[in-house]
């Protein structure tokens, strides 16, 4: 397999503190209500726990992204690296790729009319750092792994409460959150 | 979509109005005894429905200027095959406008039918992306003939020779019933699939959009074809204003798969 850069999201570790949207914020000052990492909280019906799970999302630079393949205007490439990069200054505002990303990672950015998302830090990639949102976790819950060589057992790619695209193949891993251990009267 | 997309809807709509127009056309061309053709009069009005159409869809693009940049893709993305079809059904169409009384006024009205068709496929392939499960198949371009059928027939009352008229009708009220039977069938198909389609179907049901389109565009004219047996100059007005709500359900109502992430899909 080429290599292919992937973020690696341990639920079971997340605290849902947003430090990593908050990072990604920081970074590139994006306007308000332009958001490319989100974290969300998992519906009750999934992780039915006072202890809350959690995923926190972005731009999954799939194998077969969408976004490149129904974009008019070819802004969107793939790096060697596996990273889907969307080139702003050829972007003409269809929202094309923003209807048809089921993982809702472009969005809109109405001050420049065009549309933008998750560059994987591309940059700081290539100057040997980490993306920002992943050095920013504090509890490291975000990780970016190399696809090629990843091989952590008991990961996933298609937990429950996120949407399963096999012909796009995200490039994102989770380790669910365990299940909290209810001590009975039988127990002790 | 989660908004109505108002550029979208009047291309979309607009567009399949003047394909339409062209295909009935270019069928009464070929179904007639005689030589039937499309006059100049004809032609105009499919021009201004395609002009009108083509001039919402600027205002949808955040940058209308770079809008021929959109041929690029032709290798992959459907949407520069949409813009390409729309182009030349435009130029083909401005052809048939100045050479109406050529020998190969029939030919050409014929190709352009025929180039519209395949616009309409591009069209289809091109709103039918996997961020919306419901509408990731074959739908949209049922709809979108669905479309182009009703308002090409309503239209053509306009212009086709009276002659023409019980033929326009008989065509009008199958597909008023097609396509009632399809705008109530697939709602409930929605509601028995995953998360997301389900969703579809119930906000669709519960959208004074969808149900306007119902009753405006289908059901109140083929009441009226039933009770008169003839297409009077106003109703394809009537099906126009429905055939506008039910696109803009379509872009409003239909619920993107990221609307559920973090729940179950």
């Amino acid at each position: 397999m080429k290599k292919q850069y992937a973020f690696f999201i341990d639920a079971e570790r997340c605290i849902g503190c947003f430090t990593c949207a908050m990072a990604c914020k920081n970074q590139y000052h994006q306007p308000e209500k332009v958001i490319w990492r989100q974290v969300y909280p998992l519906d009750e019906e999934i992780y039915p726990y006072t202890e809350r799970a959690f995923y926190s999302l972005a731009c999954n630079h799939c194998e077969n992204p969408t976004c490149l393949n129904v974009c008019p205007v070819k802004a969107y490439y793939k790096r060697e690296d596996g990273v889907v990069v969307h080139e702003q200054e050829k972007c003409i505002g269809c929202g094309n790729c923003i209807r048809s990303c089921p993982y809702g990672a472009p969005r809109y950015n109405p001050e420049v009319k065009k549309a933008e998302k998750c560059s994987f830090c591309w940059q700081r990639i290539d100057a040997g750092l980490k993306p920002q949102c992943v050095q920013s976790c504090p509890v490291e819950a975000l990780q970016i792994v190399d696809l090629a060589t990843f091989d952590k057992p008991g990961a996933v790619q298609y937990p429950p409460g996120f949407p399963k695209y096999p012909k796009l193949n995200p490039s994102v891993r989770f380790v669910l959150p365990r299940l909290p251990k209810i001590i009975g009267r039988e127990d002790i | 979509m989660s908004t109505i997309e108002m550029p979208l809807v009047l291309f979309s709509v607009l567009s399949q109005t003047a394909i339409g127009l062209v295909v009935i056309n270019s069928c009464r061309q070929w179904a007639a005894d005689g030589p039937a053709k499309t006059d100049r009069g004809q032609w105009g009005i499919v021009l201004a429905f395609l002009i009108t159409g083509m001039a919402a869809s600027f205002f949808h693009l955040g940058h209308p200027l770079q809008a021929y940049t959109a041929l690029k893709h032709l290798g992959k993305a459907w949407l520069s095959w949409e813009l390409l079809g729309i182009s030349v059904f435009l130029c083909l169409t401005l052809l048939g406008f100045f050479m109406v009384k050529g020998k190969n006024a029939r030919l050409v009205t014929t190709l352009t039918a025929l180039v519209g068709v395949l616009t309409l496929l591009f069209m289809g392939m091109t709103y039918a992306p996997p961020g919306y499960p419901a509408v990731n198949n074959v739908l949209p371009l049922v709809f979108f003939l669905i479309t182009a059928l009703l308002l090409g027939t309503g239209f053509s009352a306009w212009v086709a020779p009276s002659a023409a008229k019980p033929w326009l009708t008989r065509i009008l009220t199958v597909t008023l019933i097609v396509g009632v039977i399809v705008y109530l069938i697939v709602p409930c198909i929605w509601l028995s699939g995953g998360t997301s389609m389900a969703q579809t179907g119930w906000t669709w049901f519960a959208s004074p959009l969808y149900w306007g389109r119902v009753a405006v565009g289908l059901v109140l004219p083929l009441a009226v074809l039933w009770r008169i047996k003839d297409i009077p100059l106003w109703l394809p007005v009537l099906i126009l204003l429905g055939e506008l709500m039910g696109r803009a359900a379509f872009f409003r109502d239909t619920v993107h798969a990221a609307a559920n992430i973090g729940g179950l899909q």
